[in-house]
Parts: structure tokens; sequence; C-alpha cells
């Protein structure tokens, strides 16, 4: 399936005023399908919402981005430029959806005059016609009209959160950068916030999400696929239930067994199975990252820094872990009858 | 800590002409024990390399003078800077941490404080006072200027005062006092710090005002009282510029690094206000 | 009620009691005097052996009279009040028997001419440069902020001697004080108002240049803090043009600017009133000073008293153009006022 969305080779880092230089992401590259939700999951400070900074083009000092590419629909953006894509292409070929709708709006704006804002932004209009555009959208999605009167801090939180999505999808965007819209919602709004992104998806008012969230078991309910990230790392990327059913990474097994109990709605966002905690992004171990809180550890995982390779047979699932590819390659060589050089 | 600071052009500049003008007032009248206030030569003599920096109106010498005034202002300024920074403190410690009533009528008599012009204040109580010495006048000054200390100090209490160790310190049987003065006090040091600079900063120009409309300190030499009588011995017009202008170049300079210690503070203990 | 009336009344009965209480102060502080006023003002004018002794014992009386010193503190209070309110101010002690109302009428144009201009000037250059500052940075932002920082901490007095020094003394571009020159009297020529116009430049800029810096200062860390908000970089990423982005932060940064003007009225006040008397303008600060000089009190207690009233009306002002101004009052829902 081709991709929507292609970024490689991401590295981005924190400069801090003493010179030292935080790498919050390193080398990693992600696709985006037609149609899908990208699950992001992993602890604070794993680099996920640097990532989701990133690709929102809203990177800005200190935080800079050292390389990387991105390709959205046969268009090619370095993303160490200022500017990757021009104005006019921004919140329409890429959107972003913020975790705080109150932070994310200019308090003494009413929503129908950033809608009005956004939409005059992108092409020739009147006050009048984005306002009947907004509030179609609003209706269509089943949110009331009369919103577009308000002023944020006149909404409630679950309300607010809906109507910046209905914002952020205004232009019709081709992908949605959700950077944990739903973290401080209570859980029923939270299920509105996913609805209506399906919702979104269905109607192909967008094409493709990366969803950003520390919350496992809320992927279930919307993600395609995970990828799981351990201190600026894809340590994990599968299809949502391959995931979470036979994770291959242990940090990703670590993650899934301290955090999915059988209860969906008891979610514990601290990984509790895990001795240990992430490393400090200033002095990253050498080798595999996860190595000092990994118990099968060994001196290549010391030494080495895995690669992301395959692990599945469906070939869509991958892990960065020298351990579970020996252990692969050992199954392989039983049944083929020598270890060969199919994985790489 | 320290070493960062002093890596802020703007304190490193701030803190050195500080310095410069502690060490000139404390040093300055011991060089010469003259009494500034007799009088040297004639009505405005110019510069000499007797008289440095020539004579005043009443034939007083300007440098002599200079000399003793910098200590009264600075020392007005310090009097009133500490009453108020003191009220200012224990006003906003109370009223933040203990909150309900005593809080809404504190806070309700600080702005009262706040709205009606400190002028006003001043001068009444100045004009009620016959007899000002210079600490009664730092008091009459500090007195007058604690509201804005009290207001920021009473925000930095109430944030405080929701924190763990708060909590533990009262669980743990603390009284009121005891809490304020280890665990809420310690926490704002840097806030009353930059309150107190902002004080005395705010002292000795107000001594200078009070001067300047023939309300200064009664008996003793200050730099507003030198502002006072060269402006009302028409100094300026005549074109002795020396009777006037080193006291006014000096105020300014007071001011200006004492403003700019606060701000370089304020940069380095909020790093918020830092660009991104 | 609704909220915006709610705040308003808030305000309302906060003012009120500050007024009150200025005017407490007004009415005892000049009575802890040791000894009663009009004794030590009649032994001062008898040392200086103006007037004769007849004119003295009348002065005396009417002044016994006057302070209702014959009365109860709180007697004198109230009647003290019922002179207020009837916009009576009393006699003044040094210009006997002018009334303080015509001594302070005559001063009070030129001060208002000096304020108000410099207050609403100074306040919009301000928050421009201010603003400028924060959105430029760089080398903009550093002169910017220095020179505001210059300004705004040198005191009135000071700027006012050295704009003095340098362009009316050492440059004599400009009169060295006055409001008019000696050989002209006020009227409505244009030789008049050309003379009064060259007096008025120098106390003028010197008013505007510490207010722009105070409000410069205020406005850029305003416009720094937002510059930095989330909803900058949520806009930006809707691709919002840069204009309408900006605008929403300056609208934002001026709205605790506009409390900031509330503040700084006060210390304008005061700081014009001592420029005033550097340039020997005929304003309030000038009146206040004599006043002083010879134990006016009437003088002293109706010009203090004036400024109150202004300052605590210009604040209400303020106030009130806030909450109409902001929506969060304007149109708060429940608790949030």
């Amino acid at each position: 399936m081709a991709a929507l969305l292609s970024v490689q080779n991401l590295r981005a880092a924190y400069r801090l005023a003493n010179g030292v230089e935080l790498h919050a992401v390193d080398d990693v590259s992600i696709d985006l399908r037609e149609g899908e939700v990208l699950g992001v999951v992993g602890e604070s400070g794993c680099g996920k919402s640097t990532l989701a900074t990133i690709l929102a083009l809203n990177a800005a000092p200190p935080l800079y981005v050292k390389s990387g590419t991105m390709q959205v629909q046969g268009r090619h953006a370095d993303l160490t430029e200022s500017d990757p894509l021009p104005r006019s292409e921004r919140g329409k070929l890429i959107s972003t959806l913020p975790q705080s709708a109150m932070n994310a709006m200019n308090p003494t704006t009413r929503v129908r005059d950033l809608a009005y804002d956004v939409l005059r932004a992108h092409e020739r209009t009147t006050r009048k016609a984005a306002w009947g555009r907004a509030g179609a959208r609003l209706e269509q999605l089943g949110l009331p009209t009369r919103v577009l009167e308000r002023y944020p801090h006149e909404l409630s939180g679950g309300m607010r959160q809906r109507v910046i999505t209905v914002i952020s999808t205004l232009l019709d965007p081709t992908i949605l950068i959700a950077d944990e819209p739903t973290s401080a919602l209570d859980v029923s709004s939270q299920r509105a916030v996913v609805e209506m992104l399906k919702d979104l998806l269905a109607r192909k008012i967008i094409s493709g999400v990366l969803f950003i969230t520390h919350d496992l078991p809320l992927l279930r309910h919307i993600a395609d696929r995970v990828a799981v990230m351990y201190a600026g790392k894809v340590a994990e990327l599968g299809p949502t239930e391959r995931v979470i059913n036979t994770p291959e990474h242990p940090y990703a097994r670590a993650l899934v067994g301290s955090i999915l109990v059988p209860e969906p709605h008891i979610r514990a966002a601290r990984v509790l199975g895990i001795p240990g905690s992430p490393p400090d992004l200033a002095a990253m171990p050498k080798g595999c990252r996860f190595h000092p809180r990994c118990p099968l550890a060994d001196t290549r995982s010391r030494e080495e820094v895995p690669p992301l390779v395959e692990v599945g047979d469906s070939g869509s699932h991958f892990a960065a872990c020298w351990r579970t590819l020996e252990a692969r390659q050992l199954l392989a060589g039983n049944l083929v009858g020598g270890p060969d050089g199919r994985v790489g | 800590m320290i070493r960062s600071l002093f890596g802020n052009g703007r304190f490193r500049l701030s803190f050195s002409l500080i310095a410069l003008i502690v060490v000139t007032a404390l040093v300055g009248p011991r060089l010469d024990d003259r009494n500034p206030l007799f009088a040297v030569g004639g009505r405005y003599d110019e510069p000499s390399s007797q008289i440095w920096l020539g004579t005043d109106a009443i034939g007083n010498d300007v440098f002599l003078q200079l000399m003793h005034g910098l200590g009264t202002s600075l020392y007005i300024g310090l009097v009133a800077g500490v009453v108020a920074t003191l009220i200012g403190v224990a006003i906003g410690t109370l009223s933040g941490y203990i909150g309900g009533l005593l809080d809404e009528i504190l806070m309700g008599f600080t702005n009262i404080l706040i709205t009606v012009p400190t002028i006003v204040i001043l001068v009444l109580l100045s004009v009620a006072l016959q007899n000002r010495s210079t600490l009664l006048l730092g008091v009459i000054i500090g007195v007058t200027s604690w509201p804005w200390t009290a207001r920021a100090v009473r925000a930095q209490t109430s944030s405080l005062k929701t924190r763990e160790h708060v909590d533990v310190a009262k669980l743990s049987g603390a009284g009121t006092f005891g809490v304020i003065m280890r665990e809420i006090l310690p926490y704002m040091m840097s806030y009353v710090v930059m309150a107190f600079v902002l004080q005395l900063s705010s002292g000795v120009l107000n001594e200078a005002g009070l001067s300047l409309l023939g309300l200064g300190p009664s008996q003793s030499i200050s730099l507003g009282k030198m502002l006072q009588s060269a402006l009302q011995g028409e100094a300026l017009r005549t074109g002795a510029y020396w009777a006037i202008l080193p006291q006014t170049i000096l105020l300014s300079v007071i001011a200006f690094s004492l403003l700019l210690l606060q701000s370089s503070l304020d940069e380095f203990f909020n790093p918020r206000l830092r660009r991104r | 009620m609704n909220p915006f009336g709610r705040y308003l009344l808030n305000k309302l009965f906060w003012y009120l009691l500050a007024f009150v209480a200025a005017m407490a102060l007004n009415f005892f502080l000049p009575r802890l005097i040791p000894g009663n006023p009009v004794d030590a003002i009649v032994s001062q004018m008898a040392q200086g052996g103006g007037a004769s002794g007849e004119a003295m014992q009348r002065v005396y009386d009417t002044y016994i009279v006057e302070f209702g010193l014959d009365k109860s503190p709180l007697e004198q209070f109230i009647s003290y009040l019922g002179n207020l309110f009837r916009g009576d101010l009393g006699t003044s002690l040094g210009n006997y028997p002018t009334s303080v109302n015509s001594l302070i009428g005559a001063a009070l144009p030129w001060t208002l001419a000096l304020q108000l201009p410099t207050i609403l000037l100074g306040w919009i250059l301000g928050n421009i440069l201010g603003a400028l500052a924060a959105y430029k940075g760089g080398w903009v932002d550093r002169g910017a902020f220095l020179g505001s920082l210059a300004f705004s901490s040198i005191p009135y007095y000071g700027l006012a001697i050295l704009l003095l020094y340098t362009f009316a003394v050492a440059l004599p571009w400009f009169p060295t004080g006055g409001a008019y020159g000696f050989a002209s009297s006020p009227s409505w020529t244009w030789g008049f108002i050309a003379d009064a116009f060259r007096h008025y430049l120098l106390p003028f800029l010197s008013l505007l240049l510490v207010v722009i810096g105070g409000q410069a200062i205020g406005m850029r860390s305003m416009a720094i803090y937002e510059l930095g908000a989330d909803y900058v970089g949520y806009e930006r990423s809707l691709g919002l043009r840069e204009p309408r982005i900006v605008r929403g932060i300056f609208r934002n940064a001026m709205l605790p600017q506009i409390t900031g003007l509330a503040l700084s009225i006060g210390a304008l006040a005061g700081g014009a009133l001592i420029t005033e008397i550097v340039f020997s303008y005929p304003g309030l600060g000038t009146v206040l000073f004599d006043a002083i000089r010879q134990n006016d009190y009437p003088v002293i207690q109706g010009v203090t008293m004036l400024i109150t009233v202004a300052v605590l009306a210009a604040n209400f002002l303020v106030d009130l153009t806030y909450g109409l101004i902001d929506p969060r009052i304007r149109t708060a829902h429940g608790a949030g006022a």
C-alpha cells in the first residue's frame, strides 16, 4: 500500500544553554498509510511528543532537527529547514491536533473568528461564508453550531477538545498529527474525540492520523498499527493486535504486560513491571538503549545498536532487539537448515 | 549558581556599579572630615583643584556634600527598603498562607493603599511630622511603599502552600509561624531579594522626590536636598552645572543599576522570561 | 447579576473605600501636628513680620472658625466632608484671602495639559516599542530594552534636569522654565500659543520618555510571554498568516498593559508634580511646593485631595475599559470573573 506520509531518518535534539545536546529523537523512520491510524506510544520522555512537534512543523529553538526528510503525497520536504512546507500547505497537507485546547486557542478569540482566520489563510472567503462552512462541519460531526459564538473559556473541556478537532480538520487536511489529544479528558470525552476522528476518516475528510499517546489501551480502539518508542528510537512497530498480543521487544512486552489489565477502564500510566527508569537523554547508554533495564541483555546488546528489523511473517511486524533477532534466526535455521541473510 | 549569575553581562555591570557606589558612600566621608554644611567659598565658585566640583549657592563644597549626601540617601533607601520588605513579606505570607477572611481584609487594605497615590500619603505624613530624622524619613517611605511587595509575596505564598513539603511540615505539628519561616520563606527568597532591590531603588528616589518638595530630612545633607537647594538657588539657569548635575547623574545611575540588577536577577530566577 | 455588572460593582466598592481612606488621611494627618495648626501658622507669619497685629488676629479668628477647632474631631470631619462635597476647599493661608479653589483652578489646566497627553501618547508609543522589541528580537530588542530601562529608571526629575540643562542652558534652544514668556500673557493668539508650545516641549518630552520607557518594558515581557504560548504554535501549524497571529498576540499582551496603565497613573501624577517644579511650570506641583514652604495646609490638603480624586477616577475608568475589552470578564459564565 502506498505511504501517505513517509518520514526518513529523523534526528532531533534540544540544545541547552550550556551547549549540551539532548537527542530526543534518534534516527526514526515511519510510514503512515492511506486511511490508517498509526499509534505512537511510550513513556514520557521517549521522544514521541518531540516527534509530533516536528511533524506538525512546529520545531523551534531550543529544538533542532539534525536530519530527516518527509514525503507527503509525492511532495518532498527537508525537515531540517526552518519552514519545511510553505505556509499555504500547513494545515492543509498536514494539520495538528494539540493536547490542550485551552492553551491552543487564543483566549480572546471566539471560535468563529479562529475558523475564519484558518479558512481565510488558505482561500478567498468572506466572514459569513467561513462561519457557514464551520457551522456545517460542526453539524455534520454532531456538534451544536452555537459554539461558534463562544470564547474558549465558555466551553467545557470535552467540548473544547471536540471543537478544536473540528478547527484542526476544517481545511480537510491529508494527515492529522494528534499529540495526546485525549490525555487531559475524562473517559466519555476521550471516547467522543476518538469517535470523531474515526468519523472524519470514514467521511474521508482526513486520510490518515498519527496518534501520539502514552495510553496503550486507548490505541486498541483506534489505531491500525502501533509504534512503541523508547529513548528516542522506535523499539517495535506492527499491527495493533499483534503488538499487544505478541510483543517482540522486551520493552514492549513489559509495557504491554504492565498496562494491559483485563478491565480496559483501569489504565495505569506508569510502566510498573520494568525496574529502573528511562535513560538520561544527556548520557545515553551504548548499544541498545534499553539494555540497563533489560533482563535479556547480553554483550552485543551492550555494545551495538540493534536495527529495526522484521520479526513476523506478515511483513508488517518489526522490532529492534538483538535477542529477538537471534531467537528468530535460530528458529528459522532449525526449520530451513542454516542461518541465512533473509533478515537485514 | 554564583558563577552562572556572573556570566550574565547585565548582572556584572549592575553589580560593579552598585559595589562602586556603596564603597564610595562608605569610604568617601572618611577621606575628609570637614563638615559638609560649612561654607568654603562664595556663591557658585567654579570647580578648581582645591574644590573639585565647585561650590553651591551658599558656598558649600559640592564634592564634600556629594560624598556625605550619597551615604544619607543610601541609608534612607536602605531603611525604606528593609521596612517595606518586612511589612510586605509579613502581610503577604500571612494573607496568602492563612487565606479566608484575613486574606480578604489584608488584601483589601493593600489594594486601597496601592490605589491612593503614594506621593499623597508621603506628603501628608511628612507634613504632619515636622521634625524628620533620616531614620524617620526612611520609615515613612517604607510604610507607604510595601503594598507591591505584599501583593507579590502573597501570590507566591498561595502557590507555595500547596506543595508537599508544606503538608508534611503541617502534619508533623509545625505551627503557622514555623511553616512560614521554614517551609515558605526559604522557597521564595529570590523573589524577596528582587522585591527588596526594587524597594531600595524607589526608597532612594522617593527621598529625593520628597526633598524636592521641601520635605527632606531635617538636619542632614542628602542627594535630594542637594538637588532641591540647587534648584531653588537657580543653579541651572545661572549655568552652575557643577552644583546640580553630579547629584542628578548619581541618582540616575543608582536607580538604573538597581533596576538592571533586578531585571538580571529576574531573568536568572525565571527562565521563562528568557527568549526561546 | 451579569458578570460584568458584578465586576463593576466590586471595583466601585473598593474605589469608594480607597476614597474614604484617602479623605480620612487627608483630614487627620495634618491634625497630628503638635498644638493647633493655626497657632503654628500664625506664629510663623508673625515671625515673618509681614502683617500687623490686627490683621493677624483676623486671620487667627478666621481659621479657628474655618478649621472648626472649637468643635469635636468628629464634627470637624463631618463639616470637612460637607465642604468637600460642596466643592469648597477653603482659603489659602499663604495667599490670604485667595480661595484654594481659585489657586488650584488657575494651576489645573497647565497640569492637565502636561499629564493627559503624556499618559496617552506615552502608553501608545511605549506599547508599540515594547511589542516591536519582543517580536523583532536581536539588536532591536537589546537596544529598545536597554534604552527603555534607562529612561524608565531615571527619576522624572533626573531626566527633567538633564533635558533642561542640555537643551535650555548648554544649547539655548528652549526657554529655561515657566509656561510662557514674561512678555506675553495668556490669550488665544498664535504668538502666545507658539510661545507656550516652546515652553511646553521640554517638560512634555521629559515625562513622555519616562512613560514610554516604563510601558515598553512591561509590554516587552508580556509579549515575549505570549509569543511562547501554545496557541501561537497551533496557529502557525494551521498556516495562519503571520500578521493575524501577531495581532492576536499583541491584543493579549495589551490587556495586562491596560491594568499597568492604571497602576502607573498614580506614580506619574507624583512624578509630574516634581517635573513641574524643575521647569517652574505653573501647575499643581508648583502650587504644592509653594504651599509646603509656607505651611499652607488648606492648599496642601486641597492639592492632595484633588490628586487622589483624579487618580482614583482615572483608575476606575481604566478598570471599566478593561472589563469592557476582556472577554473573560465580559462573558465569564459561572465562577471565573
